[in-house]
């Protein structure tokens, strides 16, 4: 059977695996581009803010299932926002109490989760339909696949803009790092080359499977299988 | 989360408007609130002593870094009107607006070494914030690091680490004249300092070394005079 059928149907019961690979909010479904862009200038960051918005998704997630019934329609967003903005600001504390330097880099951008459309897209589209497990679990793996995209475009950044790799300096004395890639425009390129791949690689397992799909067809009068 | 909450599966929500429902909307937006209110102000009695005890322990290793050999810290902060007071802790935020802090550093035999001196200027992206050492004795700055910055990386940004842009503050002349600077820091272009009160700027990063300096240059016109004045009651720590 072609794989992209097999896998349709794990992704509909595992929601972890669907949003760390299937449905990469990052890659597949390019959500929340602000903080991609933005604070994937070093791979400590991009891993930070990735943990920090898996965070806020879980326990999200959790809060807003477990009500789910409760919610009347015309209210949901705002409720939504209310409990998404609630976790941020435990993550805020918590980020604060952990690491201040870490708090220092990541600056305005854990405020800003509240606004991450990713966020609120999968309380709206899973979150508010689903169980609490299942829910937390789509957030668990939206979360790490979110981090996971972050953690690509923050390597290639920081390993070319910085030629550091998590701050340890990879290339010796004599190189001399690319800069733009730590500026703004350097995300968007890196960004690109990163969607470009994937689609690459999309398209290249799509036609394998095609050709699979169509092979045992041509082959099934003459091939005798057991 | 109690499991009276959590619904049969298989129920759906019939999500539908009504007159009614508007008492029901209230009461859950109110109750959610409440529950979220509770969940913020309880990390924050949890995590406040943390949070606190981080900040201090940041500030200390900065101001160690700056004034090496020091033993004991104390934090002080000068309201706009020019009155000293001592702060309760490393980390006890100034009390007025517009109130600046500094660090004055003791060693082993109690005897201050120097202050630190807490400064900020608008560089070219944003707001450098940064730590300068001063020696009363010399009256000269000792020391800079910045703290935080969000200058372009590669140019801006070399104000942190550049050795050749640090070594300017090894002995930056800051001596008063009647409570005033004898001569403004000033900023010069790359190659052409002349006197101790001349920061060499970096090249292809003059606005962000403009900006160093003008920090410096506030902070020698409107801080040091009152560490001066009172430098009888910093040395003896009160």
């Amino acid at each position: 059977m072609s794989e992209t059928q097999t896998s349709a149907i794990t992704a509909e019961s595992n929601p972890f695996r669907n949003g760390l690979w299937r449905q990469n909010p990052v890659f597949v479904m390019v959500l929340g581009m602000c903080p991609t862009l933005a604070i994937t200038n070093s791979v400590r960051n991009a891993i930070s803010m990735g943990l920090a918005t898996t965070f806020v998704m879980v326990a999200s997630y959790g809060m807003i299932s477990a009500i789910r019934k409760l919610i009347p329609k015309q209210v949901r967003i705002a409720t939504f926002i209310a409990v998404i903005a609630c976790a941020v600001t435990v993550v805020d504390f918590l980020v604060k109490a952990i690491s201040i330097p870490v708090y220092l880099a990541l600056g305005a951008y854990i405020p800003l989760i509240v606004s991450n459309c990713l966020t609120l897209e999968r309380a709206e589209a899973y979150a508010c339909k689903q169980p609490v497990l299942k829910s937390m679990l789509d957030g668990l793996g939206m979360g790490l696949g979110f981090a996971f995209a972050l953690t690509c475009l923050g390597m290639v950044r920081e390993v070319l803009g910085a030629g550091t790799f998590l701050g340890v300096p990879i290339f010796g004395a004599h190189f001399e790092p690319w800069v733009l890639f730590l500026l703004p425009p350097g995300g968007f390129i890196s960004l690109a080359m990163w969607l470009l791949s994937f689609a690459w690689w999309k398209e290249r397992s799509l036609k394998k499977a095609e050709q699979e799909a169509a092979a045992p067809q041509l082959a099934a009068p003459v091939e005798v299988r057991s | 989360m109690s499991d009276a909450l959590i619904p049969a599966p298989g129920q759906q929500n019939p999500h539908a408007p009504s007159a009614a429902n508007s008492f029901r909307m209230v009461r859950l937006l109110g109750t959610v609130s409440l529950m979220c209110g509770v969940l913020i102000v309880g990390t924050n009695l949890v995590t406040r002593e943390r949070i606190r005890t981080n900040q201090e322990t940041i500030m200390r290793d900065s101001v160690a870094e700056l004034l090496p050999g020091v033993k004991k810290q104390l934090a002080y902060s000068i309201a706009p009107d020019g009155s000293l007071t001592l702060l309760n802790g490393m980390s006890g935020s100034a009390s007025e607006p517009g109130a600046q802090r500094f660090f004055a550093g003791y060693d082993a035999t109690g005897k201050l070494t120097g202050v630190v001196i807490e400064a900020g200027e608008r560089g070219y992206a944003d707001v450098i914030s940064a730590l300068c050492s001063y020696s009363p004795a010399t009256q000269t700055i000792t020391g800079f690091k910045v703290v935080d910055m969000r200058e372009t990386p590669g140019l801006g940004d070399r104000v942190r680490s550049d050795p050749n842009f640090l070594d300017n503050f090894r002995q930056l002349d800051a001596r008063l004249e009647n409570g005033k600077p004898a001569h403004p820091i000033t900023t010069v272009k790359h190659g052409t300092k002349k006197n101790p009160w001349e920061i060499d700027a970096i090249s292809g990063a003059t606005i962000s070394s403009r900006a160093v300096g003008r920090m410096l240059q506030k902070t020698v016109e409107h801080i040091t005079p009152v560490i001066l004045k009172n430098l009888d009651r910093i040395e003896r720590g009160q």
